[in-house]
């Protein structure tokens, strides 16, 4: 009886053993993918062991966005770096107009934002999230289109169908032809979904400012106000507001 | 077999109310204190992605303290029942062996199940007070939880009857559960390892369970049945290896 | 021919326990043969390690014997027929303390097979028995040593036995107490059922037994009828002295 309890035990072990080889397939990309600096390794060892990727991806995010919230020392960037696909086709005074916006939106060099960006990614591709925040960034804040796709491309790998990610890349290429209504209409659908970041509400908000539609600028901005949990973005899409107000114009 | 079956029953609910009475609102109290407190973190440091956070934070919090209860519980219980003599009182009796063990390992799992659903509950209230709707997959992300603990609770059952100590089932239980959950990286190892060592990481891809395949959110969606049926066939086979050293065992 | 309580046949039980390197064996009892006949209340005395728990546990099936054969009326004692007449009080018995004496009963009572009215009668009746009713609403955290040994007696008597066992059934307790729990069983061996209780008390086992089997380091040294003891001049005490000596 002991011993067929132990041969019984065997069979439906190997029996859950068989299942489980025939229907997992992992929805994270290799180890060998993951790259990490020595400082982070222990909490990734602890993601996977915990089976918690998604959560160490989040604590990941909170990194990435504490490092790019924080101004840089020394030279940094310059505000003429960002935006500065929209240059050509406006003025002097957009130029300045868009100068200042980039302060507003964060520009600068931030060399450790594309691996920051990617790690999360590699732990955890579906954050889509993250993967548009950082190359909303990178294409639209610090002019470093080439990264932002590489990263979008990377979450493309596991999520082929992720339409999110693809509005986004498309948005990037026609930046990188200086085309600002094109770039309005590739992320115009993102800008009711919860994961579009702040960001790119910003950047439509301004294009439409740009291309004179001051009622949808307002109303982004009124969106931004009530949806945004960023207080610097909050802070400048009140501004924004109250001077559309001076002119007259309201949120439509 | 109806008798026997009362006797499951009977041990079961009896489990279930030790259980219970056995510091398990503490554990409540301490979940909530660490959801209220990462919730306010989140808020401050997730910005725009709160939710997410939260949600994640939430449930692998709710899981690991879980884990935690389940693995104390079903590590001590036989031994503490051997300790207090209470076992003799059962075993003297026409209750078979098997029943025994299948009324603790169901009692183990109905408090798993209850300590689940109370502390997501608690989270869900959490995540409305913060504004956020109940995740979609949420249900089924903590149904696949409890799957795991069913897994890893039959494995330390099957563990604390040959180990020496409660420490050495919790030692080994838990380093089942972190092998568990790094099947990916086994069979990226196995598939990459010549000789002997990919022979051993293939056999380990047998023998320990994988973990992942119950990480609901990580797949995005729901839990596929053949995850229920590989839950249900690794606990009883951990069940059944439990029943064959319970046997003949002495006490 | 009456089929004997208990039976065993050339029993030996050693313990054996791992080692890092090995193992370490050590005898419990060794090549024991005695019977108990249905109704008969039968002592087991003997000095600490004797065997009295081994021959307990090897009644109850929580131990297995090394060799030889024990059975329960006819059956071995792991056999659920076995089981279902024989009640057990262990040395110090344990009940969560949270519980009230009633629910413990109830609990055990399930597990012997009972069920509905028939264990709400059950449980009413060991109660009153053993004389729990006056504390039926405390808590067994509330319980004095006298009155978890009544509770760990009310559980024997649930299912209503052929044959009790009893481990040190008197120990600790008061002379009160052991005065009622003397009544006790006198009165349930009256209805026909077998006690075997072993004690370091040898007035007791003196009081209550027809017999008495003495064990001196795993085995029988002696098999003594009352009628021996009250002959002899020092007694079941003189007798005990002698064979243990």
């Amino acid at each position: 009886m002991r011993l067929l309890a132990a041969c019984a035990a065997l069979l439906a072990w190997t029996a859950g053993s068989a299942v489980s080889v025939s229907v997992y397939r992992s929805p994270f990309p290799p180890p060998s993918d993951i790259h990490v600096s020595a400082e982070g390794a222990a909490g990734d060892i602890l993601a996977l062991a915990f089976g918690a990727r998604r959560l160490f991806a989040d604590v990941w995010f909170i990194r990435l966005m504490q490092y790019y919230g924080t101004p840089e020392a020394g030279p940094g960037g310059t505000p003429g770096d960002s935006f500065a696909w929209l240059l050509p086709k406006t003025g002097g005074g957009a130029a300045e107009e868009a100068a200042e916006a980039a302060i507003n939106n964060g520009a600068g060099r931030y060399p450790d934002f594309f691996p920051l960006a990617m790690h999360i990614l590699q732990l955890d591709p579906s954050f889509t999230g993250a993967a548009l925040y950082g190359a909303a960034s990178l294409a639209f804040n610090m002019n470093r289109p080439g990264e932002a796709e590489a990263l979008l491309r990377y979450g493309l790998r596991y999520h082929p169908h992720d339409w999110k990610s693809l509005k986004l890349l498309t948005a990037i290429g026609y930046s990188r032809s200086r085309d600002p209504s094109a770039v309005a209409a590739s992320i115009a659908p993102l800008l009711k979904d919860p994961d579009c970041p702040v960001m790119l509400k910003q950047l439509a908000a301004f294009l439409d400012k740009k291309a004179g539609n001051y009622a949808e600028a307002a109303a982004l901005y009124a969106d931004i106000l009530t949806t945004s949990r960023d207080p610097s973005y909050a802070s400048n899409a009140r501004k924004e507001l109250a001077l559309l107000a001076a002119r007259g114009i309201t949120p439509r | 077999m109806r008798r026997s079956f009362s006797t499951v029953v009977s041990v079961a609910l009896n489990s279930f109310s030790e259980n219970v009475r056995n510091k398990f609102f503490a554990v409540f109290a301490v979940f909530a204190f660490a959801a209220v407190y990462a919730s306010v973190l989140a808020g401050v440091m997730a910005v725009d992605q709160e939710a997410r956070v939260l949600t994640d934070f939430g449930l692998t919090l709710i899981e690991l303290i879980a884990l935690a209860y389940a693995l104390f519980n079903a590590s001590s219980v036989l031994l503490r029942e051997a300790e207090t003599k209470t076992i003799y009182l059962v075993f003297s009796r026409p209750v078979p062996r098997w029943a025994y063990l299948a009324g603790k390992l169901a009692g183990s799992l109905l408090t798993s199940a209850v300590m689940l659903a109370l502390m997501g509950a608690m989270h869900l209230l959490l995540l409305r007070l913060r504004g956020f709707p109940p995740p979609v997959d949420y249900a089924w992300a903590l149904a696949g939880s409890l799957l795991k603990l069913s897994v890893i609770t039959s494995l330390a059952f099957f563990v604390s009857l040959f180990s020496t100590s409660a420490v050495s089932t919790l030692v080994i239980s838990g380093v089942i559960w972190t092998a568990g959950h790094f099947a990916i990286e086994t069979r990226f190892l196995a598939e990459h390892s010549p000789g002997v060592k990919g022979g051993l990481l293939k056999a380990a891809i047998w023998l320990i369970p994988n973990f992942q395949l119950f990480n609901v959110r990580d797949s995005g969606g729901t839990l596929p049945l053949a995850a229920f049926a590989t839950a249900a066939l690794w606990t009883v086979g951990a069940g059944l290896a439990a029943l064959a050293l319970l046997w003949r065992k002495e006490f | 021919m009456t089929v004997p309580a208990v039976s065993f046949s050339g029993v030996g039980k050693v313990y054996k326990r791992p080692r890092l390197l090995g193992a370490q064996f050590t005898t419990g009892i060794r090549d024991l043969s005695f019977e108990l006949q249905p109704g008969e209340i039968t002592g087991l005395l003997g000095l600490n390690g004797a065997g009295k728990t081994t021959i307990m546990k090897l009644i109850t099936g929580l131990l297995f014997p090394t060799s030889g054969k024990v059975s329960v009326f006819g059956y071995a004692p792991s056999r659920t027929e076995a089981k279902a007449r024989v009640g057990y009080l262990p040395e110090l018995p344990y009940f969560p303390p949270q519980l009230r004496p009633v629910e413990a009963l109830a609990y055990y009572g399930r597990l012997s097979g009972l069920s509905g009215a028939t264990l709400s009668s059950a449980v009413g009746a060991a109660m009153s028995r053993t004389g729990l009713e006056p504390h039926a609403g405390k808590r067994v955290s509330e319980f004095s040593k006298g009155m978890l040994q009544r509770l760990g007696l009310a559980q024997a008597l649930l299912h209503g036995p052929d044959l009790l066992l009893l481990d040190e059934p008197v120990s600790g307790l008061d002379p009160l107490a052991i005065h009622d729990i003397r009544g006790l069983l006198a009165g349930l061996n009256g209805e026909g059922r077998a006690i075997f209780l072993s004690s370091h008390s040898i007035s007791e086992v003196e009081k209550l037994c027809s017999r008495v089997l003495i064990m001196v380091r795993g085995s029988l040294a002696r098999t003594v009828l009352r009628a021996e003891w009250e002959a002899a001049p020092g007694g079941l005490e003189g007798i005990f002295v002698e064979a243990v000596k």
